[in-house]
């Protein structure tokens, strides 16, 4: 892993937003952008969400959730417009959630701010995008996962409800993008000199998420049953996505035959007649009954293992904070020490420029004094 | 002024493109979007499997399978490779499509000229492939100096499991998505599908983009791993810090919390029709107000149980059952709209089906692009979900074009970026180099 300069050294980047997007500014920071926070005098709405350090609920500089969105940024407690639209102009990129009217009600819209920084880049990341008849209306994760179509598929079965992932992962898809669309815009920036606007919307974003879903109702006229994706149940009660992809080739099910013949659990699978995808195919429920039988033989993490050396995509169903003992994940430098906290690192490993944080999360207005100061230096 | 002529933000970026499957092929579908010309190196002696798995895209008059109605067999007996359905949501861009094959010398001389002319070489294959076919990174570096390689497979290239294989179920297994999904104190219900393989390919194109942001700065290139894993450890949130500082697991009782996110009325309910559900989700004493008035203050409303935002959590399953009762005779859309109007958050659960043919916001921004494909014809296709005022995202690319058939751009790409004559390719043709 390289320790050079960031590929944004130098590039200052500022984040005013209420949604739960911090994430487009948190992978900016990990490439070397100075990524000023905006907050209110009582704390980005992040801080105000939990869980907490223990001991310390509800302290705005004990939020978790906050630190994990906000490492590696600069804290400014901002009490008007003016300022706000003075920082923002000074800025080379600008990260907000406003919606297209009140943006243009306080002076932030990307018109005003060009009118003093042509090359300014403004990234708005909003529910709906900015334009079209929904953009007015108001979403949360879940009306966003609702409306995108990941809830209609993803949940138990017809008699449950549907389901949304845990977090925010419609806002953190449109995070990504945006932080995607800044880095395309400041190539077109860096050609011509030339800013623009960048508007994201959280509703698409969460729309094109989902694989297969719209191609498969082109295709067939039908859209896809909501369903659970199979599992076997591991000899410590621990669940196994123990996929065998049999549409990959004939390699699959030899590994698994090879698997299931070492503890002796093969039963009818041995029959030559499943050499015939054909077999195969109507005899699914065989190969996953012989699976469980392997499963309950093992423990979760030492079936996926025993899987994935005979050639076969498995993987252990854990909890996130669970992924923290991955041996591979800890031999990649993955989890990273900051200030004395093990934190989630580099989502990329890159040889030449790299990804890290230099800073901890900031305390609330930990850096308002220093940045008022540069931007009343750079006048 | 933004036109038809406006530029794309990665114009005049070539990408040489060795991506199969969803992961990588969505990085280069980004770029591509973006300005970039993606030149899709395949086989045709082993096409990417998504080009052969179903769903089909049918033919005129036909009904096609989805996926599961058609096995390895049928797949392997299809005449062509340019009706695999999937292939044409991770493919788009304007991507364009070479056959060669690697292991014939002339082939390889082929691909290692295309190199010399590239900006960028991405592959999703697992790690060493390419070297083994004598296009390592060491050898790219040989052919330019300052490429960008980008590899983008499951455990990446270095590390003690890198030989490990995942699938997007896979990866959402062991980065805890998969558990992050289902009712509590059940087990968990997981993604049907590959959520992954979509924040995968967003960090590909985020190291493609870092690492040209890098190179306008240094000159230099770079190799940037990308796995499914590292890309999806963030996505958690807090839950990784909670166990680091404060020793808390989210393996635990009542967690995950379904569709509870700390508010109340919040949750899918059934709404008129079949497997009709709509989502309310109220988290603010302004929303419950408002969704009140927009239901004219039913006498349930104000029962002292439901008073206060803490009371209404505390006696969720009480509330939902009223909410769920209202909303069971009511469209799914006719109460989003009547809840937006009020001031809260609602929207129907909407399948593709909707999607396609019936949101209007996808509609008005334009979400799906009508294009044309030399075999399948049009189909409506998606690209990137945000719009750029001076480099506009383009879903057909540069070229305006559905994604290609394979091999179909050959000679093209033979005469455009390597100057050759038409007898040369003819002998390259000859020599069994393209397929």
């Amino acid at each position: 892993m390289s320790t050079g300069a960031g590929a944004l050294g130098g590039l200052r980047v500022v984040e005013l937003v209420d949604e739960p997007v911090e994430y487009c500014g948190r992978l900016l920071a990990g490439l070397g952008a100075d990524v000023v926070k905006l907050e209110p005098s009582d704390g980005a709405p992040s801080r105000h969400a939990g869980p907490y350090v223990d001991g310390r609920d509800g302290d705005l500089d004990a939020s978790l959730n906050y630190w994990h969105f906000n490492v590696g940024k600069r804290s400014v407690v901002v009490r008007d417009d003016d300022t706000i639209r003075r920082i923002c102009a000074s800025a080379d990129v600008v990260i907000h959630t406003l919606r297209a009217g009140e943006a243009a009600a306080r002076g932030l819209d990307h018109e005003a701010l060009a009118v003093q920084n042509p090359a300014v880049i403004s990234c708005a990341i909003t529910p709906f995008g900015l334009t079209g008849p929904w953009s007015g209306y108001l979403a949360d994760d879940l009306v966003l996962m609702a409306l995108g179509g990941s809830m209609a598929v993803c949940g138990y079965g017809t008699d449950d409800p549907p389901l949304a992932c845990w977090g925010d992962q419609a806002w953190l898809t449109a995070a990504t993008y945006g932080a995607i669309a800044v880095l395309a815009a400041l190539e077109h920036r860096d050609r011509t000199g030339e800013g623009q606007l960048i508007d994201v919307s959280a509703h698409q974003a969460s729309a094109s998420m989902t694989e297969w879903h719209v191609m498969t109702y082109l295709c067939t006229g039908s859209p896809m049953a909501r369903f659970r994706h199979p599992t076997v149940t591991a000899r410590d009660g621990k669940q196994v996505a123990a996929l065998i992809p049999d549409f990959l080739g004939p390699h699959v099910f030899a590994h698994l035959l090879t698997l299931l013949e070492a503890d002796g659990v093969a039963g009818p699978l041995s029959d030559p007649a499943f050499e015939d995808p054909r077999h195969r195919a109507r005899g699914y429920g065989e190969l996953m009954a012989a699976t469980q039988r392997l499963a309950e033989r093992h423990d979760g993490e030492e079936l996926f293992r025993l899987g994935q050396e005979a050639g076969l995509p498995w993987g252990v169903i854990r909890a996130p904070d669970e992924a923290l003992d991955d041996r591979h994940l800890i031999a990649r430098g993955h989890f990273v020490d900051i200030d004395g906290v093990t934190h989630s690192g580099a989502p990329i490993l890159a040889n030449g420029s790299p990804f890290r944080f230099d800073r901890p999360p900031p305390r609330l207005g930990e850096h308002t004094d220093e940045v008022l100061t540069e931007l009343e230096q750079r006048a | 002024m933004v036109d038809a002529a406006s530029p794309g933000a990665l114009d005049g970026v070539r990408v040489l493109d060795f991506c199969r499957l969803g992961f990588g092929s969505q990085a280069t579908m980004i770029l591509g979007c973006l300005g970039a010309e993606v030149i899709r190196v395949e086989s045709t002696t082993r096409p990417d499997p998504i080009r052969v798995m179903p769903p089909f895209v049918p033919e005129p008059g036909e009904v096609g399978k989805g996926f599961g109605g058609a096995t390895l067999a049928q797949a392997q007996k299809m005449q062509s490779p340019n009706r695999g359905g999937i292939f044409y949501k991770y493919n788009t861009g304007g991507k364009r499509s070479i056959a060669v094959d690697a292991r014939n010398p002339a082939g390889l001389d082929v691909l290692r000229r295309l190199v010399e002319q590239s900006d960028v070489v991405t592959e999703s294959f697992a790690a060493g492939t390419l070297a083994r076919w004598g296009l390592g990174y060491e050898t790219l570096r040989e052919l330019r100096p300052d490429i960008i390689y980008v590899s983008m497979c499951g455990y990446g290239h270095v590390g003690p499991d890198a030989h490990y294989v995942t699938m997007g179920p896979t990866a959402q297994a062991l980065t805890g998505l998969t558990h992050l999904v289902g009712l509590p104190d059940r087990e968990p219900a997981g993604w049907s599908f590959s959520y992954l393989d979509h924040v995968g390919g967003y960090l590909g194109a985020f190291g493609v983009l870092t690492a040209l942001a890098y190179r306008r700065a240094t000159g230099e290139g770079q190799h940037v791993d990308v796995s499914q894993l590292e890309p999806a450890t963030a996505l958690g949130g807090a839950l990784l810090l909670d166990r680091t500082v404060n020793g808390r697991s989210s393996r635990r009782a009542g967690f995950p919390p379904g569709n509870r996110r700390g508010g109340a009325p919040q949750g899918a309910y059934r709404a008129l029709g079949d497997d009709r559900w709509v989502v309310i989700s109220c988290s603010t004493e302004a929303h419950w107000q408002a969704f009140v008035a927009a239901l004219g203050h039913p006498t349930w409303t104000a029962d002292a149980r439901f008073a206060t935002l803490a009371s209404r959590v505390e006696n969720a399953d009480e509330l939902d059952a009223f909410v769920a009762a209202w909303a069971a005779t009511r469209d799914r859309y006719d109460v989003m709209e009547l809840l937006q109007r009020a001031g809260v958050p609602a929207g129907a659960v909407q399948d593709a089906a909707d999607r396609v043919e019936r949101d209007p916001q996808l509609a008005a921004r334009g979400h799906f692009t009508t294009l044309a494909s030399t075999e399948v014809g049009e189909l409506p296709l998606e690209g990137v979900p945000f719009e750029m005022s001076e480099t506009p995202p383009r879903t057909g690319g540069t070229i305006h074009r559905g994604p290609p058939d394979l091999g179909e751009d050959c000679d093209a790409i033979l005469r455009d970026v390597l100057d050759l004559s038409d007898a040369e390719i003819a002998g390259l043709h000859e020599a069994g180099a393209l397929q």
